[in-house]
């Protein structure tokens, strides 16, 4: 029997203290601090110049990695990666090993420059063709290619949490037996979009920051990466890895509150460390250390405090509370995974790190502060909080790592329902009934028409920009049609391929047009990646796990798996999930120019015309279904993914003899024809969704939804969705509950 | 341009920088509290509106405690809108900082 106690048994950090593990733990120890003068890029016009910018962004000893194209981001994801397999002496050849990435920025570094001039010159087709390292999945991919062969990869972003949810969904994983080791972890470049925005926000200190200080001004950005190597306790053996911490316990939820400003009394945050302990199987009196958020703006740190006094009680007047982000700066994504890596050595090394900067005490932050440099302290287990914009909060706890401890048996997988599914094209919005009918050809428009306002509270909606009132009319619909009584704290994830390219192309032309002065503030949270799920999350009040991921042509697909893995965990009884794709010139344009410039030998049918495109598909664990009385369409009897190298995904995912069908995201090419002519499906009817359902990164969920659709009114009793992508595949089986 | 008019573009500008769709600019009143109460604004809004004041008038809205009483309402921004031109010379004023 496996034991599922999960372990770290290797971490990798790149900080603006050092670009490695020891060097970084050391200078954290000793109270340095990373924070300088910005010089990647012209900083003129911001109140807050300084940050903590990584001075040696290189690659070394790895001649088989060609790192022109990557981004600081791919690198640093790379570099962090690396350092944690390498401590774990982790082979991916030997064992499954699965990859998860969290990011926000992506490449938005070195496409600065571009996205402005495609903002006034939108044919500049060189631009066009070099922003390769924009989407989030190039860092995922770039250190797949290095790194792999990975089996599962994941790349998702809840912006600042970003990184301690990549492992939380590791562990799902773990837990689930779907791989034998995760690679999982953050990482964020700095950039002039997200220093002009926190400084627009007035969320930046001019000076060095001081968390938890009374004249506390805001926080410094930073960037880097933190990746750790997590396996189950029967792995560690058989490996004989050195186990590092034991990563007992995490949770995450929503506050639903506001897309930039914390909800004050910290009510989703207390209940967020609540459900990690309870995970952990662990009381406050548990906890020694807690390596808080602890971002140093005027807001966070009451907030944060008050959530640790409401969710540790009396135990918080003994537990040493600190903020490394002082030191190397608010790492976005990251920094979620560059703590949980810090955690990890804590319990390890029997040490504290200290809040630098910190001389008088706010007493609206009553905590036991570890002022000036680390210290020798007994850590049993150490709790570490992210949270990120939107209200998106996580925190994870650490444990002393003890191979002996009684073993945690994986645990049965929740079965999962489809309740409801919804689907928004240009041909109009489609409730579960008729989702079906985008099945099959269809002329296709290019924009969505509905008329969103009509739909939504136009009061209330006024701060959602158009992904978010997509997302937010979808979500509702698909939320309506599920119907019964719905349970409070659903979840909600919601896919995107490329992010707000467009908006952020404009935000960046009139930067450099007007100055950093005049750069919105209102309208920078929306190019931040999780923004649409965000929004969704407060506009429809709700609070459970909300995550955004994208993953290329099957993003689709992403977030319906990761809603599904969610609900099997026991993560969430409801998640909502699915893609929201809104038009994109630049995305576009550069389909249309990439196939013009490909060689005639590698050129096939000209890419179909994208169009606006939305669906989503109401999971449910079960049980919870049953119980709240919900009319279930179909289970979901298999879920897969898998990455380039499987041979035979579908080997053993086999039809009944049931009417069954194949439905396909989009019409079947040469790779989709091999793969499921070699597959058990060989000889069940396939049936397309790209003519009605028009063409975008949404479509697996609208193909998901079809299927569904189609087993609802008994025209199949079992269905495969298969959807595939360069280097990646998803497969989802569902099957009629009668 | 009189207190009057600035009262008249600053209603026009809050409607359309805080996407207060459906609101007619002219109903709001010139004494009433733009935020909580009143118009329900937030932080953010305060943020967004100094930018654009900013970029409309040529007038830098002071950060922090400061910016509190000049926020009250639509009456207070326009005097202080109007006092910080006529301090600036209105030519001046016309151009917006560059920084």
């Amino acid at each position: 029997m496996l034991n599922a106690r999960l372990y770290v048994t290797g971490v990798g950090l790149v900080t603006a203290l050092a670009p490695t593990r020891e060097a970084s733990w050391e200078a954290l120890l000793r109270g340095e601090r990373g924070i300088r003068e910005i010089d990647l890029f012209d900083t003129t016009g911001l109140r807050g110049r300084l940050g903590g910018q990584v001075l040696d962004v290189t690659i070394r000893d790895a001649p088989h990695v060609a790192t022109g194209a990557w981004s600081r981001s791919s690198m640093m994801a790379f570099l962090a990666a690396r350092e944690a397999m390498e401590q774990a002496k982790l082979d991916p050849d030997k064992v499954r090993v699965g990859l998860v990435v969290g990011g926000t920025t992506g490449g938005m570094y070195e496409n600065e420059g571009r996205l402005a001039e495609l903002h006034s010159n939108p044919r500049n087709e060189d631009a066009l063709i070099e922003l390769l390292s924009h989407p989030l999945t190039a860092a995922t991919d770039c250190v797949s290619y290095a790194l792999g062969p990975f089996v599962r990869t994941r790349t998702l972003s809840t912006a600042c949490s970003s990184g301690a949810n990549a492992l939380m969904v590791a562990a799902g994983w773990l837990r689930a037996g779907l791989v034998d080791a995760v690679v999982a972890g953050g990482s964020d470049g700095l950039c002039r979009l997200t220093l002009a925005g926190f400084n627009a926000l007035s969320a930046i200190d001019p000076d060095p920051c001081r968390p938890f200080d009374k004249s506390r001004r805001g926080l410094n950005l930073g960037e880097g990466a933190g990746f750790v190597v997590l396996e189950r306790a029967t792995e560690v053996r058989t490996r004989k890895a050195t186990p590092i911490a034991e990563l007992a316990g995490w949770a995450l939820g929503s506050e639903a509150h506001h897309i930039t400003n914390p909800e004050p009394t910290g009510a989703t945050p207390a209940r967020v460390i609540q459900a990690a302990l309870e995970r952990a199987k662990l009381e406050p009196a548990d906890i020694d250390y807690v390596n808080a958020h602890g971002t140093g703006t005027p807001l966070n740190d009451p907030m944060e405090s008050a959530a640790l006094v409401r969710a540790l009680g009396k135990e918080i007047s003994r537990i040493p509370v600190s903020s490394s982000k002082a030191q190397i700066g608010h790492a976005l994504a990251a920094s979620g995974a560059i703590e949980a890596g810090v955690c990890a050595l804590v319990v390890q090394r029997q040490k504290i790190v200290p809040t630098v900067g910190l001389v008088d005490p706010d007493p609206a932050c009553p905590l036991v502060h570890v002022p000036g440099e680390g210290r020798a302290h007994r850590v049993r287990a150490a709790l570490t909080n992210s949270f990120g914009f939107g209200g998106m909060d996580s925190s994870l706890v650490f444990k002393e790592a003890n191979l002996d401890d009684p073993p945690i048996f994986a645990e049965e997988r929740r079965r999962v329902v489809v309740t409801a599914a919804v689907a928004l094209t240009p041909a109009g919005l489609r409730s579960t009934r008729d989702v079906g009918e985008l099945l099959g050809e269809g002329p296709v428009a290019h924009d969505i028409t509905l008329d969103l306002g009509a739909h939504l509270d136009t009061a209330r909606a006024r701060r959602l920009d158009r992904p978010a009132r997509i997302g937010a009319v979808v979500v509702q619909r698909a939320l309506q049609d599920a119907g019964g009584k719905i349970v409070p704290r659903m979840g909600t994830v919601l896919s995107s391929a490329y992010g707000a390219l467009d908006a952020s192309a404009a935000y960046l032309h009139r930067l450099i047009e007007k100055g950093a002065r005049l750069a919105s503030p209102a309208e920078f949270p929306n190019l931040v990646p999780s923004s649409p799920v965000g929004h969704v999350t407060i506009y429809l009040g709700l609070g459970g796990p909300a995550l955004a991921t994208a993953d290329l042509e099957t993003s689709g697909e992403s977030a319906c798996t990761q809603a599904i893995e969610l609900i099997q965990s026991g993560e969430a009884d409801i998640i909502v999930g699915g893609g929201v794709e809104e038009a994109s010139a630049i995305v576009e344009r550069r389909q249309a120019t990439m196939y013009r410039r490909a060689p005639e030998d590698q050129k096939g049918d000209p890419p179909r015309p994208r169009a606006e495109g939305a669906g989503v598909v109401v999971f449910e664990a079960e049980k919870v279904a049953r119980e709240r009385g919900a009319n279930v369409l179909a289970e979901v009897t298999a879920c897969l993914a898998w990455r380039d190298g499987e041979t035979a995904p579908l080997a053993d995912v086999h039809p009944s003899d049931l009417p069954s069908c194949v439905v396909m995201p989009r019409a079947q090419d040469e790779e989709l024809t091999r793969l499921l002519d070699a597959s058990p499906w060989r000889d069940v009817p396939r049936v397309a969704c790209d003519g009605a359902g028009g063409e975008h990164e949404a479509l697996g969920a609208i193909a998901i939804g079809a299927a569904t659709s189609e087993i609802a009114r008994g025209r199949v009793k079992e269905a495969l969705v298969v959807g595939l992508a360069k280097g990646r595949g998803y497969a989802l089986r569902l099957a009629s509950r009668c | 341009m009189s207190v009057s008019e600035i009262s008249r573009e600053l209603k026009e500008l809050i409607v359309r920088e805080l996407k207060l769709e459906g609101k007619d600019p002219t109903t709001i009143e010139d004494e009433a509290p733009l935020f909580g109460e009143g118009l329900g604004l937030d932080s953010l809004d305060a943020l967004q509106l100094a930018m654009s004041i900013e970029e409309h008038f040529g007038v830098r809205i002071p950060e922090g405690d400061e910016a509190r009483p000049i926020f009250r309402s639509v009456a207070s921004l326009a005097a202080y809108v109007d006092s910080s031109r006529a301090a600036l010379g209105a030519e001046d004023a016309r151009t917006p900082a560059r920084s």
